[in-house]
């Protein structure tokens, strides 16, 4: 994708982010090595982040990255984020445009019926669709594509095969389309502000836990609460209400 | 999740014409294990490819993985590089196939470690959290 904006005459800026060990908070940042042309194109800048235990599919530095990289004058900001889930939403308030990727073997039907990706993706891209199965997959994907009837955009889907770079115009297309879509309708300043309102009260949330734990560590009556849970004398749930009002008394 | 503000990063890379990457791929791992933040560049990279991913992504540390016997021409040329570059505060050290004669002549070209093949991998752990230690 860096390679077709590029072409286009964009500046790129790349944010790869991958996941930080829970073990050993060590990191393998291994994006960037599958970017190998990309690289060597002056005007797209390639960062990688390890998410540091930060939810969302994203890392806490990614948005003053994007800052950043915006400052510099890039068009066009692309975000690898960590691999994610069904619940891991963060990625989608930091972006214009989400695009989702399947391949072929994401399991079956009742997988995309689960409350998730599908519904939040604006573009929804089928990679590896040289694989066997992916016709079928296409069908069922396109199947449960939100077509929900207040929203006036209807994802895409688009097949690719990145390693050959087949389907890369389309999917370029699609997501310039989905830009032209939110100005057009005016949509552009409303769902950012809504995004920006999401990411703080999700980072705040973060905020609100490492302050919690710094006190954790200082506070005996707190750990004490532990010990009980560990002896049964308390259960799981009275325990957690206890802490949570030690830490937030006025609450 | 405590804000890791001195996490170390390091690009581990191959410079020049060098299919062997079972080391630099054990080393990064290994790196990774000990709680730091590792880059594997992939084969077959320029100097300049290594010099642009190093500014890109801020690292601390430079580890080369040469197999070659062309270990000193390479970091020799990357030395220079960085200090055109102005970025002379990455540590530089070097993996591989090195005979330990040539050890000298790469810590004069201003190498922080030479760590040939068969060195214990903690070795190079404790030589990189020791090079962070002291700024």
């Amino acid at each position: 994708m860096a390679l077709k904006y590029s072409e286009k005459g964009k500046k790129i800026g790349i944010i790869a982010i991958d996941p930080t060990s829970s073990k050993t908070k060590g990191a393998l940042l291994g994006d960037r090595l599958r970017m190998r042309d990309a690289e060597n194109i002056e005007g797209i800048f390639i960062r990688s982040m390890a998410h540091r235990g930060y939810p969302g599919g994203i890392a806490r530095a990614t948005v003053g990255a994007i800052y950043v990289l915006e400052a510099l004058g890039k068009n066009i900001i692309l975000i690898e984020s960590v691999g994610i889930g069904q619940t891991d939403i963060n990625i989608s308030s930091v972006c214009d445009t989400l695009i989702t990727i399947f391949t072929p073997d994401y399991g079956d039907e009742i997988q995309l019926m689960k409350a998730g990706m599908i519904e939040l993706g604006d573009v929804i891209v089928l990679n590896k669709s040289d694989m066997s199965g992916a016709q079928e997959a296409m069908q069922e994907i396109s199947a449960h594509i939100n077509s929900d009837n207040k929203n006036t955009w209807k994802p895409p889907l688009i097949m690719t095969q990145a390693q050959k770079g087949t389907g890369l115009d389309e999917l370029v297309n699609a997501t310039e389309k989905h830009l032209k879509h939110l100005k057009e309708e005016n949509l552009l300043d409303k769902t950012r502000s809504e995004k920006i309102k999401k990411l703080m009260f999700s980072f705040l949330k973060e905020e609100i836990w490492t302050k919690a734990m710094d006190k954790w560590d200082q506070d005996h009556e707190l750990t004490g609460i532990l010990e009980m849970l560990e002896r049964k004398e308390v259960d799981l749930y009275r325990a957690v209400s206890k802490a949570s009002s030690l830490i937030f008394p006025d609450c | 999740m405590p804000h890791n503000k001195n996490k170390i990063k390091i690009l581990i890379a191959k410079p020049g014409l060098d299919g062997h990457d079972r080391g630099a791929k054990v080393v990064a791992q290994a790196l990774k294990d000990a709680g730091m933040e590792v880059i594997y560049s992939g084969l077959h990279k320029t100097i300049d490819q290594i010099i642009n991913i190093a500014i890109q992504e801020d690292v601390d540390f430079i580890g080369l993985s040469i197999m070659t016997g062309a270990h000193i021409p390479i970091t020799e040329k990357l030395m220079k590089k960085l200090k055109e570059k102005g970025i002379e505060d990455k540590k530089v050290f070097v993996g591989g196939v090195i005979p330990s004669k040539d050890i000298p002549k790469l810590k004069e070209l201003g190498v922080e470690g030479v760590f040939p093949g068969g060195t214990p991998l903690q070795e190079t752990i404790e030589f990189i959290k020791n090079k962070t230690k002291t700024p």
